[in-house]
């Protein structure tokens, strides 16, 4: 739900939680990133820095400067001023990623983790029988059959915390217990609904199934997409994983390696809040590819 | 310049408050874990508290001035010794050129903290020239120092001498148990009556499987409250699951069973609750102690911590020294 009143949780001395609902969907995400933008635009007195994501954003201040009360009323009025997200029309880039599932690194992490930390079911065949789905060619299939939403960047650097944007392809998984201690560079995984690129090699607590080989930071910035910034992602971007066989993983990773890659976007389209709703409610959400 | 001779077991540049401005791209603030007596090495040598200087990890490194200047020692007594003389930590003590600061392990504490007048002048790295180990970016060359290394220091004028008073050190315990405060939130309400009962009455163990992400600690196990089993399925199905949160730096983050405070180059969001926060004034005791030593934690306000917070500022400033 999405509600009445944020809540406004404390995080020790200097961190602030407005969390906005308990669920998954765009408006929230929405609410998350507008409120950030906020701040950002009022320049409200005392706040260090915030981080937006699904349902909620963070907020960093100095106590110094501005009281945890005040702080609350500030952005209580704030959000009094954030419009209706049915009206939002933002542009969009679309980024088609080339995406081995089932590969032989990640199954060699799990396998890893079920040897040395704890037994579990392969991520792969876990997710689809969580799910309802026959088998891995299902799952396959659900989880490319869907463009995904960058909600915000987090947890590492670069990293995209996404939603799946078609709900016929929603997929929900746990999260390691207890979490991985390595995740192969490049990973796709995903932790609730919430699917995500491993920018580098890192801990990690999603269910792990697929790994892409273009670089998602780069902090040599080799690639133009880079020019601005060593994260490749910004919210509001869209993400679309395109299934292919350890051959053109192998092509795409020598490009990148030999720097003549061409990241596979699309520039020219605007995503319309009340086109999506509209495209949502004509769907039959019972239905699974 | 100072040449590196010998690296310690991990000796790495750090500046103070670190990299602000990027959590929401998933840039942690790196930064010294105790910056208490980071602050006050730097105040020594008549530096701004937060100048960049070097921290050093259970191992101390050893050290060769090109040129002469000034420097103090603070934090862990790593028996830190220039040209085979013992030197007080907790003052500024004047270096002539090619004299070698040689540091061993950490008699007490965890981490020793050098600053030089003047401070190390690496490149900046957005903002900061904090080192983050793990992306391999801002310090020298992304890393921690290595032997044959020349690292930069801006021209600096310092008065030897001087000291910290007594008073304005931390204390590190002689029996290894921490007494440390933490917040409750955000998200205090999945944990039950008797699972709070169980964090604040129990000892917690710092496991060696820790380092500047994450500290990992063993003790007993959480028990939630309904909300933590009773929820939409896009939280994830294990009750420290939630939906993906900004996390604050020094939050208790419940991985599964394990609970993981979240330190200076720490995760800024991720799908696990976070029951409690580590306010920064304590930050400095997580810095000083090692793998094995035991935690109890303490539970204060909101109020109580900033309080605490502003306590610190004071004590990192010119009031702390004698001369």
């Amino acid at each position: 739900m999405i509600y009445d009143q944020p809540k406004f949780l404390p995080g020790g001395d200097r961190y602030m939680l407005v969390e906005f609902g308990n669920e998954m969907n765009l408006e929230l995400n929405f609410m998350g990133q507008s409120l950030a933008q906020a701040v950002a635009d009022n320049d409200v007195k005392g706040v260090i820095e915030t981080a937006p994501c699904f349902a909620s954003t963070l907020i960093h201040y100095e106590p110094e400067d501005i009281s945890f009360k005040d702080l609350q009323s500030e952005m209580a009025s704030l959000i009094g001023t954030l419009g209706p997200s049915e009206d939002i029309e933002l542009d969009s880039r679309l980024f088609y990623f080339p995406t081995v599932y089932c590969d032989p690194w990640t199954k060699e992490a799990v396998d890893d983790y079920r040897a040395k930390i704890a037994e579990k079911e392969p991520d792969p065949e876990f997710v689809a029988r969580l799910n309802g789905l026959s088998d891995v060619d299902q799952f396959v299939r659900v989880h490319s059959g869907t463009e995904y939403w960058v909600a915000s960047l987090g947890f590492w650097p670069g990293l995209p915390f996404m939603m799946a944007l078609d709900p016929r392809c929603m997929l929900t998984a746990p999260k390691y217990n207890p979490p991985r201690t390595w995740t192969p560079q490049g990973t796709v995984g995903m932790g609730g609904a919430s699917t995500c690129i491993y920018p580098v090699a890192t801990p990690g607590g999603y269910q792990m199934f697929g790994r892409t080989p273009v670089p998602i930071w780069d902090t040599q910035k080799r690639f133009p997409q880079f020019e601005n910034s060593i994260c490749l992602f910004q919210p509001g971007d869209r993400v679309k994983f395109v299934p292919c066989e350890l051959d053109v993983y192998e092509l795409v990773e020598a490009q990148v390696a030999d720097g003549s890659y061409q990241y596979n976007v699309v520039e020219y389209q605007k995503f319309s809040v009340r086109n999506y709703k509209a495209w949502v409610e004509s769907l039959d959400t019972s239905a699974r590819f | 310049m100072i040449e590196v001779i010998k690296e310690g077991l991990e000796t790495s540049v750090q500046d103070w408050p670190g990299r602000l401005g990027y959590w929401n791209q998933g840039f942690p603030p790196s930064g010294p874990m105790d910056s208490w007596s980071f602050r006050l090495a730097n105040v020594l040598v008549g530096n701004d508290p937060g100048a960049a200087g070097l921290e050093c990890q259970y191992i101390g490194p050893t050290l060769k001035f090109q040129r002469a200047g000034m420097i103090a020692v603070t934090g862990a007594d790593m028996q830190a010794k220039l040209d085979g003389e013992a030197i007080q930590m907790w003052q500024s003590v004047a270096v002539a050129a090619g004299q070698t600061l040689e540091m061993s392990f950490a008699k007490t504490g965890a981490r020793a903290y050098i600053a030089v007048a003047g401070g190390i002048a690496t490149e900046p790295w957005l903002g900061s020239r904090s080192t983050f180990h793990k992306a391999g970016v801002g310090g020298m060359e992304g890393h921690a120092i290595k032997p044959g290394q020349l690292v930069p220091v801006s021209v600096g004028e310092g008065v030897a001498g001087r000291k910290v008073r007594d008073d304005a050190r931390p204390e590190f315990p002689s029996d290894k148990q921490w007494s440390i405060e933490v917040v409750r939130g955000p998200n205090d309400d999945w944990i039950d009556d008797a699972g709070h009962e169980r964090f604040l009455g129990s000892d917690w163990k710092l496991s060696s499987k820790s380092d500047r992400t994450g500290f990992r600690l063993d003790g007993p196990d959480w028990s939630f409250a309904e909300k933590a089993t009773d929820k939409a399925p896009e939280h994830g199905s294990e009750p420290s699951n939630i939906i993906d949160q900004g996390y604050p730096c020094g939050a208790i983050n419940l991985a599964g069973q394990t609970p993981i405070i979240l330190v200076n180059d720490g995760p800024s969001m991720g799908g696990f609750i976070n029951p409690y926060t580590v306010p920064r004034s304590a930050f400095w005791k997580l810095g000083q102690s090692k793998p094995g030593e035991i935690y109890r934690f303490k539970a204060v306000s909101v109020e109580e911590a900033q309080a605490l917070a502003h306590d610190l500022r004071e004590i990192c400033s010119e009031q702390s020294i004698s001369t």
